[in-house]
C-alpha cells in the first residue's frame, strides 16, 4: 500500500462508481489516477467501489429475460468483429497499465492542474467546484467519442480529457494542434487507453482561437497530414 | 472457495471463453447476469424497450472487447453492471423529466402483458444475498441512503443531488463517500 493521500481520490473513485460525478469532477479524478499512475492503493480503491456498486444492482429484482432478446444478442454477436485470440486479458492489460503512468514532468504538471482545479476553489471558499472551472471546458465535436479540454484562462497549461474515442490504429497516434489564424501549432501526441485518455499538455492556448484533433503516425509529425477528426473553437 | 468467490472465478473463466470466441460461454455469461442488468437497467431508466436495448449493447461490448475487463478494478459482474449503469444514467442525463413519467406510465401497461413462457435465464435469483444488501442499505444513516439511492438508482449526479436537496455540493460528496464505505464494509464478506 501507497502512503500517498488517496483521501480525495477515495471519494471520487465511490462517486463514479454510482456515475454520479461531475464533469469536473471526472476531469480531476482521471487526472488524479494518472498523476499517482501504476497506484495499487487506486486500483484497490476503485475495485471495491465498483464491486460495492454492483451489489446495489442486486439488490433488485431480477427482470425475466424472454428469448428474443438472446437471439437478438447473439446474431449481433455473430456479424460483430470476433474477439482476438492472440492476447490473454492479463497481458495486454499489463501492457495499457504500464501505459498509463506519466512521465515526471507530467505528472507534475497534471498535479498542477489537479490544484487549480479542486484545491483553488475550495480555498476560495465556495462549494461549488466548477465556478471557475466550468467557463473554461471547452468540448470538442466529432464524428466519435468526447474530448474536452480545460484549462485557466491567462495561465499556461490545457488538460485534455476524453473516452469513447477510437482506436487510432496501428502506429497511429492523435495529435492535438491549436489552430492560430489558421497555423496549426503542435499540441502534443496522445493515444486512447480504453478509449479514454488524460493528459496535461504544457501550452498556452490564449491567442488560440480552434482547436484541432488528428490522427498521425506515432512518429507524431511538426505539421498535421492527417484529416481532422474532432475539432473545438474558443471563444 | 466460498460461493461468491466460485461464482467469481466462474465468470472469469467464462471470460476467457468469450476471448476465445466461445458463443457458448457468451450465452451462459448472458444467462448468469442478463436478467439483474435488466432488472438495474430497468430501475434507471423506466422503459422496457430501453432497457433492454442498453443491456444488449452492453454485452455486445463484452462480446467485442473481454478483454477490457482488469479483474484488479473490480469483479466481472462488476465490470458488466457498471456498464449498463453507466449507459442507462447517460440515457435518462439526456431525456425530459415530463417524457420519462410518460413512459413510466406505458411501461407499466407493457410488463402486464409480457409472456414469461421462454425465459432465458440460467440462474440467479441470489434472494440471500439481495436480502443481505436490502438490509445493509436499510442500516445506513437516512442521508447517506438517499443519496446513494438518488445517485444510482435514479441516476442524479452529485450537483443535481445538491441542487434538488438544497445541500451544500460538498455535503452531498461526504454522504456518498461515508454511505458507499459502511456499505463496502458491511458487505465485505460477500465478496464479489
Amino acid at each position: 500500500m501507497s502512503t500517498r493521500d488517496h483521501g480525495s481520490i477515495e471519494e471520487l473513485l465511490a462517486i463514479r462508481a454510482l456515475d454520479g460525478l461531475d464533469r469536473e469532477d471526472e476531469v480531476a479524478l482521471e487526472i488524479a489516477l494518472a498523476t499517482h499512475g501504476d497506484c495499487a492503493t487506486c486500483r484497490e480503491l476503485e475495485a471495491g467501489y465498483t464491486d460495492t456498486a454492483a451489489f446495489l444492482a442486486a439488490s433488485l429484482d431480477p427482470v425475466p429475460i424472454i428469448g428474443g432478446p438472446m437471439e437478438n444478442l447473439l446474431a449481433a454477436a455473430r456479424v460483430a468483429r470476433p474477439p482476438a485470440r492472440d492476447a490473454r486479458p492479463s497481458d495486454e492489460l499489463a501492457a495499457r497499465r504500464s501505459r498509463r503512468a506519466l512521465p515526471v514532468w507530467l505528472a507534475a504538471a497534471a498535479a498542477f492542474v489537479l490544484l487549480a482545479v479542486v484545491v483553488v476553489p475550495r480555498l476560495a471558499g465556495s462549494t461549488d467546484v466548477t465556478t471557475e472551472w466550468a467557463q473554461t471546458v471547452v468540448r470538442f465535436d466529432g464524428a466519435e467519442g468526447e474530448l474536452a479540454m480545460a484549462y485557466v484562462p491567462g495561465e499556461p497549461g490545457v488538460a485534455f480529457w476524453g473516452e469513447n474515442l477510437p482506436d487510432p490504429g496501428p502506429d497511429q497516434t492523435y495529435e492535438i494542434w491549436m489552430i492560430d489564424d489558421e497555423t496549426p501549432i503542435k499540441g502534443g501526441c496522445v493515444t486512447p487507453v480504453d478509449g479514454r485518455i488524460a493528459v496535461f499538455v504544457d501550452a498556452n492556448v490564449g491567442t488560440t482561437d480552434r482547436m484541432a484533433v488528428t490522427v498521425e503516425p506515432t512518429s507524431c509529425p511538426e505539421e498535421p497530414t492527417g484529416a481532422q477528426v474532432l475539432t473545438a473553437t474558443l471563444s | 472457495m466460498s460461493t461468491p468467490e466460485l461464482r467469481a472465478a466462474e465468470d472469469r473463466a467464462l471470460l476467457g471463453r468469450i476471448v476465445e470466441g466461445d458463443e457458448d460461454a457468451f450465452r451462459r455469461l448472458f444467462g448468469r447476469h442478463g436478467p439483474a442488468a435488466m432488472g438495474l437497467a430497468r430501475r434507471v431508466v423506466r422503459q422496457p424497450h430501453l432497457a433492454e436495448e442498453i443491456v444488449q449493447e452492453a454485452f455486445l461490448g463484452v462480446w467485442r472487447d473481454p478483454q477490457g475487463y482488469d479483474a484488479e478494478r473490480g469483479s466481472v459482474r462488476a465490470w458488466l453492471f457498471g456498464m449498463v449503469h453507466h449507459r442507462s444514467v447517460d440515457l435518462i442525463r439526456r431525456e425530459e423529466a415530463q417524457r420519462r413519467r410518460a413512459d413510466e406510465m406505458v411501461a407499466g401497461l407493457r410488463d402486464e402483458t409480457v409472456d414469461h413462457s421462454d425465459e432465458v435465464i440460467e440462474e440467479l435469483a441470489r434472494p440471500e444475498e439481495r436480502r443481505l444488501v436490502r438490509a445493509a442499505l436499510e442500516d445506513l444513516p437516512a442521508e447517506q441512503r438517499a443519496v446513494l439511492e438518488q445517485m444510482y438508482f435514479e441516476g442524479l449526479s452529485q450537483s443535481q443531488i445538491a441542487e434538488r436537496s438544497g445541500q451544500p455540493l460538498g455535503t452531498v460528496k461526504s454522504r456518498a463517500l461515508l454511505g458507499m464505505r459502511r456499505l463496502r464494509e458491511a458487505l465485505e464478506d460477500l465478496d464479489r
